[in-house]
């Protein structure tokens, strides 16, 4: 079932794949993927092309894969292992979603950070208060990290 | 590359301190003992020990797993770390045993506890694998076959050392050898169960439901487990803090593993009979790619509430872990009553979900609460009552109302009674309200007719030609439970009317005191009081009550006539109490509580107001007068 699934996703992702996002597996274990995302034009991430793990569990699509960044980003909610806070990845999975589908959630979180529920309080703050200083720094860690 | 020369290093290390022993000693016995006298030596000893259990470890991995993935490899250095920091926490609990022994077991504890959970993690990986080998069947059954072996000589071995020898960290070594147990039989049922689905080419459906079973079985025999091991343990040592975290998380799967059974059992019951199969047509008409596996669905596929369409399979699965539709989240346990959807389009889930909730308990919370002699609350507005307003009894005959409006959703009604047409009005009513159909009310409308009064009920469904057969089932299932809600009310009502009649006994028994004449022909009557004509004279019970504690007015007088003239309050209470006991067999029959008793003041207080008292010898010279005739028989027969 998780493997028909992966096989899938992965032929439906060559066949259409989603702007600014990319993915495949690593080596011949489908469920482990790398994947790429380009930040949105309209963000600090912008030029910036960070790279995701993504795990699949064996009970797919049962449960939501494991994904997380393994480009360092400032962002109020992925935090300095790379953890992604986003609703779908936990509680709120559906077997309806998609790993381009995740990945475009995750390429608007970048485009509109959540402050409210935040995974780094830091940054949340920044964020909230001195939006500037936010994106200032945002674009240093992206070009340092992402470039 | 570094590792190796470690080894190599402790090697050579060990050769150097025996060969210098030996030099110096030149025999064999005294340089043992000299190397067991010397510290250093004894150090570079016990490090060489190390580093054979950690050749060892190579040595059975390379045999039982061949070369680790990356993610094994993860989990176990993950894991050891938890299973060294309580090794350590065991360590200072049993720091009176610290012995090279005692370490060397613990040591062996963990290196076995390092092969379940590669064991673990090998057989998990088979249903990811696309080929097993075979080599991989005969190293994971191997594996099984040596750890299962291996717990159960350990087990066996601490607890003949208990028996032989009292309680000692032996008690730790069986506790944890027999959950390893439970891990090594978890492991085999799930290679099992992985090795037949392999066999086939179609995803075993059953598969999941198995595993769920398992691990609800195997987690509380660990649940067990841990907590006999808790109070073994605080019993003969102390409080066994390293037993704390895996205690907590046995626990916690083992309530996950319950909670998901259950939810799951619900949800899928509620699809097997609630949901219609799609139809070709249906299937035919949109997009029929399922959206949980991306296959087409041809045949054997589900149709939720919400219109949405799986294969019965996936959902089955989904609903094992979550009991929402998977496109649109709706709830599916909260579902409402299943809708007549050839006719009406399928209106917008949240709007579905709020009647849903049945709160039979506290249907008619008047019968349960204080107001149970004050008069009824006036009949709310139709549409705006709050929720949790009782559904009062009505003043004015039924007649308008058809009977049956109770009867197709009376639990939400309890709660939320239909509001008034086009304000608002829910997909429920405006399907269903425009009048009850014919045939669907009459055959509930003679069994049913005491209940009519409750305005507060919605509107059955129109058309029952819209329904299948499962809609039809539910909507019964659900009846039975609202019949059963006023069967349960009605017994309410027959209680309260029981504390009627004490009181009224009561009022005759003073009275019998204040020697008024007339009084002594009455206490021969008072027990004849019916619970229906003591609710008519003393409280302004209505019809409805009456009718229904008609049902049970013989038997009370019938035990009554037999009795004593001189009749306490507590014996009309105690031959009440038998007349009801007759009703304990029934379901949901609750005996009469104290409470229902009101407290009264003390008529003796009230002796001065005369008025009430010209009523009450009213009353009971009337009732001795109707009387008299059936007490001289009973009388007589007695004398017999």
């Amino acid at each position: 079932m998780a493997l028909k699934r992966i096989t899938k996703e992965l032929a439906d992702l060559g066949r259409d794949p989603p702007a600014q996002c990319s993915a495949g597996p690593v080596g011949d274990d489908l469920f482990h993927w790398q994947a790429t995302i380009m930040g949105p034009p309209e963000s600090p991430y912008t030029g910036g092309v960070f790279f995701l793990t993504i795990h699949f569990p064996t009970d797919y699509p049962f449960k939501p894969p494991k994904v997380a960044f393994t480009t360092r980003i400032y962002h109020p909610n992925i935090n300095s292992n790379g953890s992604i806070c986003l609703d779908i990845l936990r509680s709120q999975w559906s077997p309806a979603l998609t790993i381009s589908k995740v990945l475009l959630s995750i390429c608007s979180l970048l485009t509109d950070p959540n402050p409210e529920d935040p995974l780094v309080p830091e940054i949340a703050r920044v964020y909230k208060t001195d939006r500037p200083k936010y994106e200032t720094t945002a674009k240093e860690w992206t070009s340092k990290y992402a470039m | 590359m570094r590792s190796a020369l470690l080894i190599a290093f402790s090697f050579v290390l060990t050769a150097v301190v025996v060969g210098n022993a030996y030099y110096q000693k030149e025999q064999f016995y005294p340089s043992v003992v000299y190397l067991t006298k010397s510290n250093p030596s004894m150090a570079i000893l016990y490090l060489q020990a190390f580093v054979f259990v950690i050749l060892m470890g190579k040595l059975m991995r390379k045999i039982f797993f061949g070369q680790l993935r990356a993610a094994e490899m993860e989990h176990l250095i993950e894991r050891s770390w938890y299973a060294v920091t309580e090794t350590c926490l065991a360590f200072t609990v049993f720091r009176d045993d610290f012995s090279p022994k005692f370490v060397a077991l613990f040591t062996l504890l963990l290196f076995l506890k390092c092969f379940h959970w590669l064991a673990e993690d090998r057989v998990d990986y088979m249903e990811r694998s696309p080929v097993i080998s075979l080599l991989f069947h005969v190293r994971v059954l191997s594996l099984i076959g040596v750890l299962g072996f291996l717990d159960l000589y350990y087990v066996n071995h601490a607890y003949y050392s208990t028996l032989l020898k009292g309680a000692s960290v032996q008690l730790v070594f069986g506790f944890e050898y027999a959950i390893l147990l439970t891990a090594v039989m978890m492991v085999f049922v799930k290679y099992v169960l992985h090795s037949v689905d392999l066999q086939s080419d179609n995803p075993w459906e059953n598969k999941a439901v198995y595993l769920l079973y398992t691990e609800l079985i195997l987690g509380f025999f660990k649940v067990v487990l841990y907590v006999t091991f808790m109070v073994i343990m605080i019993k003969v040592h102390t409080f066994p803090l390293f037993a704390i975290r895996p205690m907590y998380l046995s626990m916690r799967s083992f309530k996950k593993a319950l909670h998901d059974v259950i939810m799951s059992r619900r949800a899928i019951r509620n699809m097997n009979t609630l949901y219609p199969d799609a139809t070709p047509e249906e299937l035919q008409a949109g997009d029929n790619v399922c959206i949980i596996c991306r296959e087409e669905m041809v045949s054997q596929c589900k149709k939720l509430l919400c219109n949405h369409i799986f294969h019965t399979s996936c959902l089955r699965s989904w609903f094992q872990r979550q009991q929402t539709c998977p496109t649109c989240r709706m709830d599916v346990l909260r579902m409402p009553r299943p809708q007549t959807t050839q006719q009406t389009p399928a209106p917008p889930p949240q709007q579905n979900q709020q009647p849903a909730q049945p709160q039979m308990p506290n249907m008619f919370p008047g019968m349960y609460g204080m107001p149970m002699w004050a008069p009824p609350p006036p009949l709310p507005p139709r549409g705006e009552v709050p929720p949790r307003e009782p559904p009062t009894p009505p003043q004015s005959p039924p007649s308008t109302t058809p009977p049956a409006q109770g009867q197709a959703a009376g639990a939400p009604g309890a709660s939320a009674p239909p509001p008034p047409p086009g304000v608002g009005s829910p997909p429920l009513s405006a399907s269903m309200a425009a009048g009850a159909s014919a045939a669907y009310a009459n055959p509930y409308s003679s069994m049913f007719s005491y209940m009519t009064p409750f305005a507060g009920f919605p509107q059955p469904p129109q058309n029952m030609q819209g329904l299948s057969e499962e809609e039809l089932a539910t909507m019964e299932g659900r009846e039975r439970q609202n019949v059963e809600a006023r069967i349960q009310w009605l017994r309410d009502i027959q209680a309260l009317l029981d504390g009627a009649m004490v009181l009224i006994n009561q009022y005759n028994t003073v009275a019998a005191q204040t020697s008024i004449p007339g009084i002594a022909v009455a206490q021969t009557t008072q027990s004849n009081y019916s619970p229906s004509s003591a609710s008519n004279t003393t409280q302004p019970t209505n019809s409805n009550a009456d009718k229904t504690s008609s049902q049970y007015k013989e038997k009370p007088i019938s035990k009554e006539e037999t009795k004593s003239n001189t009749l306490s309050s507590e014996q009309t209470n105690s031959s009440v109490d038998e007349g009801l006991s007759e009703l304990d067999g029934a379901v949901g029959y609750t005996p009469p509580k104290e409470e229902f008793i009101p407290e009264w003041d003390d008529p003796r207080n009230e002796e001065h107001q005369d008025e009430l008292h010209k009523i009450r010898h009213r009353r009971l010279q009337r009732f001795s007068e109707d009387n008299n005739s059936i007490k001289k028989e009973e009388d007589d027969l007695e004398m017999d």
